[in-house]
């Protein structure tokens, strides 16, 4: 199986980040197609594609669509995600800087259909690249009536703002970007269903529609092409296409576009294959639980990688060969969770510096066994015990990696020194 | 983890209103663009991180105490909340930093790829630790979490750019590039920023403004004069 190129169809395009380049392929057809649509049947063209939401969680995208109140009692809200921070993922990035107008046009439908007049696509401070793209494109659209008042003479008004973030993990998470939006500390917000919905209360208490940019992106080619095209792709609860960035110890990494329930091996052969020997592979960014490569003969689509006991999360695909210590690469990922922690939830902040400590303690010599099971005791008390998922997130790789490499961390500790690192001086005698 | 937050000095100032205004530095360049973006949402609060990449870009690549309350002042809040949001995003600069910085990514993919071996080699380099400036108050050395350009570790966030695929060699040809020129700087990253959030007739309205300003300045002066 090769790519499979919705997204990136006309990404090699010489241009298409211009407005002419991308009409002349068919840009902006999927607007003028919708707004002759109703609201309802672009809802249910969505909601047909089985499109699910590509930012990590995997939530049918339609059912957000659905969910926003039908009538205009309140300013409606789209909120494009584009604030890309998960380890290992570099999607979002790519889409913005090499595709701008494709994911512009999704955000128009997606207002089209749930009723909003604004938009907002948050992006992360450091893409300053990727913005400017974004506001060179946004200014295309305005001039050509895309967006503004009465677009294309419908009726409909659209305007989209751009809100640059400041460098924090956290406001990738809907409701801490909803603070972050609103100008506050990026925290995350109760959830449902100890709170309502972001597509009843969002932004300012009004509905709002949170969708990643990939996501968004898809928008055009189903509305198009319609909605049992995009399902007849994949499998039948994953349907469609994914973009994965691999990276990491491989020949070509990159971003490659894939049928979902591809065969992960073959996922890895398209970037060039495995730098050395393949030891592990974290098919979705830095959050999900490692998969060890002889676990690695699954399929990459939601419910088979689950099954595998990991996940398909926002698609940041890292390949480890046999030279990285898992001991060493854990402790980097409860770094990052430690400094990206905001600080709300007191498992979440607490725990991720104590397991820092841990795994300071045995990488620098002074481990004990009873540390192994200390961490995987500070992973069940963090877990599920927060108000957004950073938390569990911090938990599950290091809970996956004592699971398929407690030898490592055992041989850690008795030794005071790396098993891999061990293992390589010794091939160097 | 490893930075505090640094709280700095508590400016004296009981109340910040219309009665009691601080010492404004804003140029008329910067009001004008608040005053746009405040347009983009419906509460004034909601304008606070792009009023604090403004204030990043006026006084000089961070924000010192007075700043924040100019911020306050101009958004209609108190000295605490614009504090507590801009302690709370690692790229406002809460302490000064050199002209550029060099921003290391050293998370997972890096961490295998040499992200490590790239920041001891530009310590080494430049003669500081990470979280240093140079005597010269040239560059900042800073290790950050992902940049989120994987498939080109390691990565350097440099400004406005990213630079990939770095080698010592590259380094080496960069840090000479970037001492001659006045791009990627700390302040100009913030006006980039900036800018990304302003349309282009809302640009074009500024520039008009300004003109309208500086004519009406200069027409005061020949008055003056004659």
């Amino acid at each position: 199986m090769a790519e499979l190129k919705v997204l990136f169809k006309d990404i090699d395009v010489p241009g298409i980040q211009t407005l002419e380049v991308y009409e002349q392929h068919g840009g902006y057809s999927a607007l003028r197609k919708a707004l002759g649509m109703t609201r309802q049947q672009v809802i249910d063209e969505v909601k047909a594609s089985g499109l699910r939401g590509r930012g990590g969680a995997g939530f049918p995208a339609w059912i957000k669509w659905n969910g926003i109140p039908k009538d205009e009692s309140q300013p409606h809200y789209v909120q494009c995600n584009a604030d890309e921070g998960e380890p290992g993922t570099f999607k979002d990035r790519e889409l913005m800087m090499r595709h701008p107008h494709q994911l512009i046009e999704g955000i128009i439908i997606a207002g089209y259909a749930t009723l909003s007049k604004m938009g907002y696509i948050y992006i992360r401070g450091e893409y300053t690249e990727p913005a400017r793209v974004m506001r060179r494109a946004i200014d295309e659209a305005y001039r050509a009536g895309y967006l503004g008042k009465n677009i294309l003479g419908s009726g409909v008004d659209f305007d989209l703002y751009i809100h640059m973030g400041a460098g924090s993990y956290e406001c990738g998470e809907e409701s801490a970007m909803m603070s972050s939006i609103m100008g506050e500390r990026g925290q995350p917000r109760l959830k449902f269903p100890h709170a309502p919905l972001p597509t009843i209360a969002g932004l300012w208490n009004c509905p709002t529609l949170i969708n990643n940019v990939e996501t968004l992106s898809c928008v055009p080619a189903i509305i198009r092409n319609g909605g049992a095209w995009y399902a007849s792709m994949g499998t039948e609860k994953s349907t469609g296409t994914k973009i994965f960035s691999v990276s990491g110890h491989v020949n070509k990494p990159g971003n490659y576009e894939v049928e979902m329930g591809t065969p992960l091996m073959e996922l890895l052969e398209l970037a060039g294959g495995v730098k050395g020997k393949l030891k592990a592979v974290i098919p979705g960014g830095s959050s999900v639980p490692i998969l060890p490569a002889e676990k690695c003969d699954v399929n990459l689509d939601y419910e088979s990688l689950q099954a595998a006991g990991t996940m398909l999360g926002s698609g940041g695909f890292m390949v480890l060969n046999d030279t990285v210590c898992i001991v060493r690469f854990m402790r980097r990922t409860a770094a990052f969770y430690a400094h990206e922690s905001c600080g709300k939830c007191t498992p979440c902040r607490e725990g991720t510096r104590w397991m820092v400590k841990i795994f300071d303690r045995i990488l620098a010599g002074g481990g004990r066994m009873e540390d192994i099971d200390l961490l995987l005791d500070i992973c069940d008390q963090i877990d599920g015990r927060s108000y957004c998922a950073l938390g569990d997130a911090a938990a599950w790789p290091i809970r996956a990696s004592i699971k398929h490499y407690r030898h490592e961390y055992e041989f850690f500790i008795k030794h005071g020194h790396s098993m891999v690192e061990a293992q390589r001086y010794s091939a160097a005698v | 983890m490893s930075e505090r937050i640094q709280l700095g000095e508590y400016p004296r100032v009981r109340r910040i209103d219309e009665k009691h205004p601080p010492e404004l530095r804003f140029s008329q360049k910067a009001v004008e663009e608040l005053e746009r973006i405040k347009q983009h949402y419906p509460t004034k609060r909601a304008a606070m991180l792009p009023a604090l990449w403004i204030a990043q870009r006026e006084y000089g690549g961070y924000l010192p105490p007075e700043a924040l309350m100019e911020v306050a002042y101009r958004l209609g809040t108190s000295y605490a909340v614009v504090q507590g949001v801009a302690t709370f995003y690692t790229m406002y600069n809460k302490r000064p930093v050199g002209r550029v910085m060099l921003e290391v990514c050293t998370n997972l993919t890096c961490s295998i790829c040499g992200g490590y071996e790239i920041l001891r080699y530009l310590e080494q380099k430049l003669g500081i630790k990470v979280g240093e400036t140079t005597p010269d108050g040239q560059f900042t050395l800073m290790e950050v979490e992902c940049l989120n350009d994987c498939g080109n570790a390691p990565v350097m966030q440099v400004g406005n750019r990213y630079f990939g695929n770095l080698t010592p060699e590259k380094i080496d040809a960069l840090i000479e590039q970037l001492k001659q020129s006045d791009e990627h700087t700390v302040v100009q990253l913030a006006d980039t920023i900036v800018q990304c959030h302003l349309s282009e007739s809302e640009r074009q309205d500024i520039e008009r403004a300004l003109e309208k300003a500086q004519s009406a300045r200069e027409a005061e002066q020949d008055g003056r004069d004659g």
